[in-house]
């Protein structure tokens, strides 16, 4: 009988060894700091009052903490089946990040895909982080990072567009997109094209709930350039009494548009990235219509491998109404202690006009109209 | 102000980048059109005084092009310094394997003597 089984095992060793080498990881990051800031609200709602300053242990100061399994198979050819489950949390209190419905936490809420990669490209279905965020982060110095930078500019667009910051479902562009098919091309000479297409799975709806975009990438010879458009149908439907007052009802309406076009360039441990960016919005409860736009810039030089600043501007503006605009700067020293540890300090600034309330670090709200300092230091783990 | 300011340096940016492409690409075109004549040429100052800034330039787009001919890796992010045929990069890359596959790829261009290698890895969102 033990015979038996062992000859199975050995039967089934062998199959999968000359059927297709597959690999399971199982990885995470813990992201930690201690983070001061000067002024501070309860919410992103547009009464929120300043509550005054606060000292917390905060989480993701670099990126958030996660944890995850990839895994992938070669099919021969060329080709591999690949899959990834990756969830965000927070590390001060080990709470599960948000979804895309509010009160609603996901225990994959970055990535819960399956897909494809060979010779022509790599596609991948599910719920994922879109080609748009990714194509920020390389054409900002500050590497669309949680603490000042295009990440909580963009940010700052969907909070004055009335995003009450509960759920992942954003007005104006998105980190994550649920039911997305995505497709990366290969390079051809440093240009690269990526294309987003999510069915809303509304019934009796072609187009309600659905997700567009696409982005055109270039990087070689120490540019990058990259240029978005995103498309959202039936975005935030969800009014900040939620669920009190229910989500409204997806009609195909498209909602959310924005366009993207940035640079960045590095020589001899410099880099400068610059970016404008245009998006408009329409918010079905409020019955609200918003058209800003955002322009950075950024500044850095790597020291040696281990040791880089960083720095950005960050600058908002409401083009229905010109008394709101925002502008803010960050700057950031970081430090690997190891190949798996990096140890940072960082500083900002957010001057808020008006009802803005661009926020220095994602996840600690600031009141409309109220300037604000932060500072940060922390330490990110990677396993 | 300060927005002129960044206008200013998007333009710069851009016009970097379009001079940058519009030698890459009369390089690549004289090599394949001008053949055996440009190649000689350069064989001959190659090989008699392979200094000077013109040398440095040319020998900085070849690795970069080499860089160009690779499917996973994002050039874009790394600075490539070259003197008399010493080569120093800089940057970043997307995993911990391409910092030598950066390497070797350098050093297998012609007229590439030494590498030096002072490049770090980068996961935009901590993507593994």
């Amino acid at each position: 009988m033990k015979l038996k089984y062992g000859s199975l095992a050995a039967l089934a060793l062998f199959a999968s060894a000359a059927h297709a080498q597959s690999s399971v990881t199982l990885y995470g990051v813990l992201d930690s700091g201690l983070l001061y800031q000067s002024t501070n609200a309860a919410s992103f709602a547009p009464n929120a009052k300043n509550l005054g300053h606060a000292w917390q242990l905060k989480d993701g100061g670099i990126y958030s903490s996660i944890w995850g399994l990839k895994g992938t198979e070669d099919i021969g050819g060329g080709y591999h089946i690949n899959f990834k489950l990756q969830g965000s949390f927070t590390s001060n209190n080990g709470k599960p990040g948000l979804s895309d419905t509010p009160g609603a936490t996901a225990l994959f809420n970055q990535f819960a895909t399956v897909g494809a990669s060979g010779p022509f490209g790599t596609i991948d279905a599910g719920r994922q982080i879109v080609p748009m965020i990714y194509a920020m982060a390389d054409t900002d110095v500050r590497n669309a990072q949680y603490f000042g930078s295009i990440l909580t500019a963009w940010l700052g667009l969907n909070q004055a567009a009335g995003w009450p910051g509960t759920s992942t479902n954003a007005p104006i562009g998105a980190l994550y997109d649920s039911n997305a098919i995505v497709y990366n091309s290969p390079k051809f000479y440093g240009a690269s094209l990526a294309l987003e297409y999510a069915p809303g799975g509304v019934a009796g709806q072609f187009q309600g709930g659905t997700r567009e975009s696409a982005v055109l990438k270039y990087s070689n010879y120490g540019l990058n350039v990259a240029a978005v458009y995103y498309s959202g149908h039936d975005t935030n439907p969800f009014p900040a009494t939620y669920p009190t007052t229910p989500a409204v009802p997806a009609t195909g309406l498209n909602n959310n548009n924005l366009y993207y076009i940035g640079a960045l360039y590095t020589i001899s441990g410099f880099s400068v990235s610059g970016s404008f960016s245009s998006a408009n919005s329409y918010n079905s409860s409020s019955h609200t219509s918003y058209n800003f736009e955002m322009a950075s810039g950024g500044l850095g030089y790597q020291f040696n491998p281990s040791f880089k600043i960083t720095s950005g501007y960050y600058y908002l503006k409401d083009r229905n109404h010109s008394q709101n605009h925002s502008s803010e700067f960050a700057v950031g020293a970081e430090y690997n202690l190891s190949k798996a540890t990096k140890a940072y300090a960082q500083v900002g600034y957010v001057s808020n006009k008006g009802t803005m309330n661009q926020t220095i670090i994602y996840g600690a709200p600031v009141a409309p109209g109220v300037s604000t300092t932060a500072a940060m230091i922390g330490i990110r783990h990677t396993f | 102000m300060t927005k002129t300011r960044l206008a200013g340096v998007a333009i710069a940016t851009l016009v970097a980048a379009a001079s940058m492409t519009a030698w890459s690409q009369p390089q690549g075109a004289a090599s394949v059109s001008a053949g055996a004549q440009a190649a000689s040429a350069m064989a001959a100052s190659g090989a008699a005084a392979p200094t000077g800034r013109q040398a440095d330039r040319a020998l900085r787009r070849k690795v970069y092009a080499a860089f160009g001919t690779d499917k996973s890796i994002n050039a874009g992010d790394i600075s490539v310094r070259a003197k008399n045929g010493a080569v120093t990069l800089t940057g970043t890359v997307t995993e911990t394997s391409q910092i030598s596959k950066v390497e070797e790829i350098a050093k297998g261009v012609p007229g590439v003597t030494s590498v030096t290698n002072k490049l770090s890895v980068k996961k935009s969102f901590g993507g593994m």
